[in-house]
């Protein structure tokens, strides 16, 4: 008797693990439809064409004519025949020397506009205005600041005794003229993520620090950093990722001139594939940075791991 | 732990996948709005439900150019009732939308071209060749310049020669511009329009309008603007390449004798403004702001100086060895797209383009000069009662200029590493002969890396 009646539940467990079952494959499903436009807009706009890219870059393909398969010859020639390739890779490393120094000013500024002073929301804005002005305004903007006879850099460092360089005509000082103009360009949307994280640094711990008698830079040193870490982190992986493509600035500003010392890789790969019409050849390129950009985002990650704090 | 490692690739890669996709989606994105909003390909063309035959052309330019080019539309429309254009307009980055719209088979039937990017794409075999068309037509061909034909013309290994690919839309030759206050200013006479000035010449008067009042070494006032160099190494008798264009020739004595002229003129006499071709905007601005007495350019700034607040002439180009003044003239040409269904009637709306009506409605504009001669020297380019007064100036050079470096050869490798070179010379690091000879072998390598069919 009590042997049937345990039969009997758990029959009935049975049926009931069934049904649920069955209404969780149909709410996978509703999920699945859910989450399908970008999925199906991620495979057709980006996985496509980035598996089309791995063929490309094995062929020759002028995009008018069909292409023609070259086995390993483009990779070949990027490693061993350009040295051009490699200056623009040694160019573009050079150009994130302005990631530091762009999170360093727009933390500074940050912590300047989370003060209460009247007007805050006045300097915020103006802070942040960089950010949606049009890349080609601003970068034919910078042109003019950076003339050497006019410009008003120059016009500024002459007025405090310093004779400025032909900033972007000289090749020494074309590429710290365009991480100054990085710098400036990202100042805005780094500034207004450290601005949301400082505001949301627990308070308690600033008047615990008080108590205790710490002084500013303890707190700064102690509490500050370390509850920014992750904004400072998130900051650091996408400017990386943002500098190593960057390229649209450098086509306006300087061509990549004078003597290569301004050709970033994706304006070089630019070159090859519309200007040349070398799609394979571009595309391995693309596939080399690609590649290099994933080493550097892995060893964020891993360093990041001693330094941000959740 | 482990999870948030994986949970982290995943990020990653994802985000690697994404940048890349990103960066090279920024430039292949094709575009094909128009002003109709329809795609205007070739494979859209047809007879539409009113029973007329729809084509399509693209262009480029500002509106008041578009509202020009769009009458004369009107009026082939009107002389074709049986036609219909569409115009799609491409206001940027319209040679890598054509790019795209060409390799994805929706390029119009007429196709703008520059003469910059007519090589690249003829040599892809995108353009029909209407040399045939051309020749059983009323068109007479020797009624065009010279210069603003051939270099729609290729031959399956170079251009400049061969059969025609595309008719030229205008050509815009270049000048000089000159400052006409500061001459009266400063009492000195203007520039001949007929005679042009040598080099020695020009170097003395380019002194006179140099004027450092402060004396800082620092002029308020320079001589001459840009240097647009290959006016002077033509005139001198140099080249670039040979004529089999197989051979970068800039090494030559004539030539670099007129680059090193060209870089004296900043580095040595301090009469222009400190070189940089970067640079090239601002200095066209130090033009226009009475800071440079002289500069070169082109007729498309025409319309833009006719607003400036002070009075201007042009003269020609300095001439050097050969006496014959030289200099760049720009041109756009309309080509037929080879994947046309109806080339006929494509080549009969090029036909009324660059025809004399065509050129004559155009010319009005005042951006370019008509690809006739005889439509040039009537007064509807002539214009005597606006800016410059001696617009006879253009026809001589229209006459005597040659294409840009650029349409040389269909992939300008070589000259790109030539232009990434040149500043070496124009800031004073090193003398013409030094640099040339030290970039010779890598420019003729790229030469023939990018153009193997000149060397077959």
């Amino acid at each position: 008797m009590s042997s049937e009646i345990a039969r009997n539940t758990s029959i009935e467990a049975e049926k009931v693990a069934v049904k649920k079952k069955r209404k969780i494959k149909k709410e996978y499903i509703w999920g699945y439809l859910f989450i399908a436009p970008p999925i199906l807009g991620f495979i057709l706009f980006a996985l496509i064409p980035m598996l089309f890219s791995v063929y490309i870059s094995f062929t020759q393909f002028d995009l008018y004519n069909p292409a023609q398969f070259t086995g390993l010859e483009n990779y070949h020639r990027l490693f061993f025949e350009d040295e051009l390739f490699w200056k623009t890779i040694f160019n573009t490393l050079y150009a994130a020397v302005g990631i530091p120094l762009g999170m360093a000013a727009s933390l500074l500024i940050a912590i300047g506009l989370n003060q209460k002073i009247k007007g805050i929301s006045l300097f915020r804005t103006a802070f942040f205005l960089p950010t949606v002005c049009s890349v080609v305004a601003i970068t034919l903007l910078w042109r003019w600041i950076f003339n050497s006879d006019y410009g008003l850099l120059n016009i500024f460092l002459e007025s405090v005794g310093i004779t400025g360089p032909p900033w972007l005509s000289s090749e020494t000082w074309a590429m710290p003229a365009m991480i100054i103009q990085g710098v400036w360009g990202g100042l805005g949307l780094n500034m207004i993520l450290y601005l949301a994280a400082l505001q949301s640094v627990n308070p308690a711990l600033y008047e615990a620090a008080d108590i205790d008698g710490a002084n500013a830079w303890q707190k700064f040193r102690h509490i500050t950093l370390p509850s920014i870490s992750p904004t400072t982190f998130f900051i650091l992986i996408t400017s990386t990722i943002t500098a190593l493509q960057d390229f649209q600035r450098f086509m306006i500003m300087t061509e990549g001139g004078p003597n290569y010392s301004t050709t970033t890789v994706v304006y070089y790969l630019f070159l090859n594939a519309f200007r040349y019409m070398e799609m394979g050849y571009a595309s391995a390129m693309a596939w080399v940075l690609g590649i290099i950009i994933l080493i550097i985002t892995i060893i964020n990650f891993k360093v990041g791991k001693k330094w941000v704090h959740y | 732990m482990f999870k948030i490692n994986r949970k982290w690739s995943t990020f990653v890669v994802l985000t690697i996948v994404i940048a890349i996709a990103a960066g090279c989606s920024a430039f292949g994105g094709a575009s094909n709005s128009n002003s109709n909003g329809q795609s205007g390909g070739v494979e859209e063309s047809g007879v539409n439900d009113d029973g007329k035959l729809e084509l399509s052309i693209s262009t480029w330019g500002l509106p008041d150019e578009v509202e020009v080019f769009e009458q004369l539309i009107a009026n082939f429309e009107e002389d074709n009732p049986d036609m219909e254009v569409n115009i799609v307009h491409i206001p940027q980055d319209y040679a890598g939308k054509m790019n795209t719209m060409l390799a994805g088979g929706t390029a119009p039937d007429v196709i703008f071209t520059s003469d910059g990017d007519f090589g690249r794409w003829v040599s892809a075999g995108q353009f029909l060749n209407i040399q045939d068309y051309v020749d059983n037509s009323d068109i007479n061909t020797d009624a065009f310049w010279d210069s603003a034909l051939n270099r729609y013309k290729w031959n399956d290994r170079a251009l400049g020669t061969g059969d025609l690919y595309a008719l030229p839309k205008d050509v815009g030759p270049s000048v000089l511009f000159y400052n006409k206050d500061i001459f009266d200013e400063m009492g000195l006479p203007y520039p001949s329009p007929e005679k042009p000035m040598s080099f020695d010449e020009f170097l003395e008067l380019a002194q006179k309008l140099t004027v450092d009042e402060n004396g800082d070494g620092k002029p308020e006032q320079y001589g001459v603007g840009p240097l647009w160099w290959e006016g002077f190494l033509w005139s001198n008798g140099g080249d670039l390449l040979n004529e089999d264009k197989t051979e970068f020739i800039l090494n030559e004595p004539q030539a670099v004798e007129a680059l090193q002229y060209v870089a004296d003129l900043t580095n040595e006499y301090k009469v222009a403004p400190d070189t940089k071709s970067l640079d090239a905007m601002n200095a066209d601005q130090m033009f226009e702001t009475g800071k440079i007495a002289m500069a070169f350019n082109g007729r498309w700034i025409v319309p833009t100086y006719r607003q400036l607040d002070f009075d201007w002439d042009v003269a020609p180009y300095p001439a050097g060895k050969t006496g014959e003044p030289s200099g760049w003239s720009g041109s756009v040409g309309y080509a037929i797209n080879k994947n046309t269904n109806y080339p006929d009637e494509a080549f009969k709306l090029i036909e009324y383009l660059s025809g004399e009506e065509g050129q004559r409605i155009q010319t009005e504009l005042g951006f370019a000069i008509p690809t006739y001669k005889d439509v040039a020297d009537e007064e509807v380019f002539l214009q005597s009662d606006k800016k410059p007064e001696h617009a006879e100036v253009f026809i001589m050079a229209a006459e005597t200029q040659r294409p840009g470096p650029w349409t040389l050869t269909p992939n300008n490798k070589w000259l790109d590493h030539l232009n990434q070179k040149l500043p070496e010379l124009w800031n004073g690091e090193k003398s013409a002969e030094e640099l040339i000879n030290e970039i010779k072998p890598e420019v003729d390598r790229l030469l023939k890396e990018g153009n193997p069919e000149l060397f077959e």
